[in-house]
């Protein structure tokens, strides 16, 4: 196993690329919490990131976008919450920051190697 | 969609909402108004919101179509004014009172205007609070090569 190739790098990396589909869902639903007939979407985090780990060689298969059930819709047809999207957010920000702190780290290990001499 | 698109999506939700406030702003300006260009009183202006696909046209909207299927942006379909009844007011002594002396007032419900003008405000700070997370995840994402 070479230093650079880590099977913590690839993780972190699965991660990372994870957080930002779900900030992307997060963004979308806040962007239309006054659209009429919009249903909020995310990805299943857990289950895509143990997928992903898994699936190891070939092209990355992209996350399944799912309805979020078990919201409750409003007369227009909508069922964003405002709560579960920005206590999400939150999560995800704090999630990705941890991810990249913990890239940071790997990539100090292959500095100090580097730098054994 | 990288973490610039989300940026982009969010500000199209801020420029909706922006215009939702500003026509509430209008409709609550002229809850009084008796002469339009148009002729007769004012008439309550409302927003009709639509999801769309980012980037709606041309060559990045048949590649974004390949990756990004499921954010959507938001939009001002169309601005609409609302035709329900004028409000009538008995008051002879105004000079667009008609011969039974009652004025057509616009439909403009000073309530339901406010309602609308602090969901309108909430929304939009909901989406600087998105915008204010993406931007930090970007900095954070900076901060690896540093």
């Amino acid at each position: 196993m070479s230093v650079m190739n880590t099977s913590q790098l690839s993780l972190i990396e699965k991660f990372l690329d994870l957080a930002t589909v779900r900030q992307s869902l997060l963004v979308s639903n806040i962007a239309n919490v006054d659209t009429p007939g919009y249903r909020a979407q995310d990805i299943d985090f857990h289950g895509e990131l143990v997928r992903a780990l898994n699936q190891d060689v070939g092209v990355p298969v992209p996350a399944t976008v799912r309805q979020v059930p078990g919201l409750l819709s409003r007369p227009d047809g909508n069922n964003v919450s405002v709560d579960r999207e920005g206590l999400l957010l939150a999560e995800t920000q704090l999630k990705y920051q941890a991810a990249i702190q913990a890239m940071r780290s790997e990539f100090s290990l292959v500095r100090a190697a580097v730098n054994a001499t | 969609m990288n973490l610039f698109g989300m940026m982009q999506l969010s500000g199209s939700a801020l420029l909706a909402e922006r215009e939702r406030a500003e026509l509430t702003a209008t409709n609550l300006a002229n809850a009084e108004t008796t002469r339009t260009v148009e002729g007769g009183p004012y008439r309550k202006q409302n927003v009709v919101f639509q999801a769309s696909h980012p980037f709606a046209t041309g060559f990045a909207a048949t590649l974004a179509s390949f990756t990004d299927i499921h954010t959507q942006t938001v939009q001002v379909a169309r601005v609409f004014e609302d035709h329900s009844a004028p409000i009538r007011r008995f008051d002879p002594s105004h000079p667009d009172a008609d011969a039974t002396g009652y004025v057509d007032l616009p439909n403009v419900n000073p309530v339901e205007e406010i309602v609308d003008l602090v969901e309108a405000a909430r929304s939009y700070q909901m989406n600087v609070s998105a915008i204010q997370t993406t931007k930090a995840m970007i900095q954070a994402a900076i901060q690896i090569a540093a």
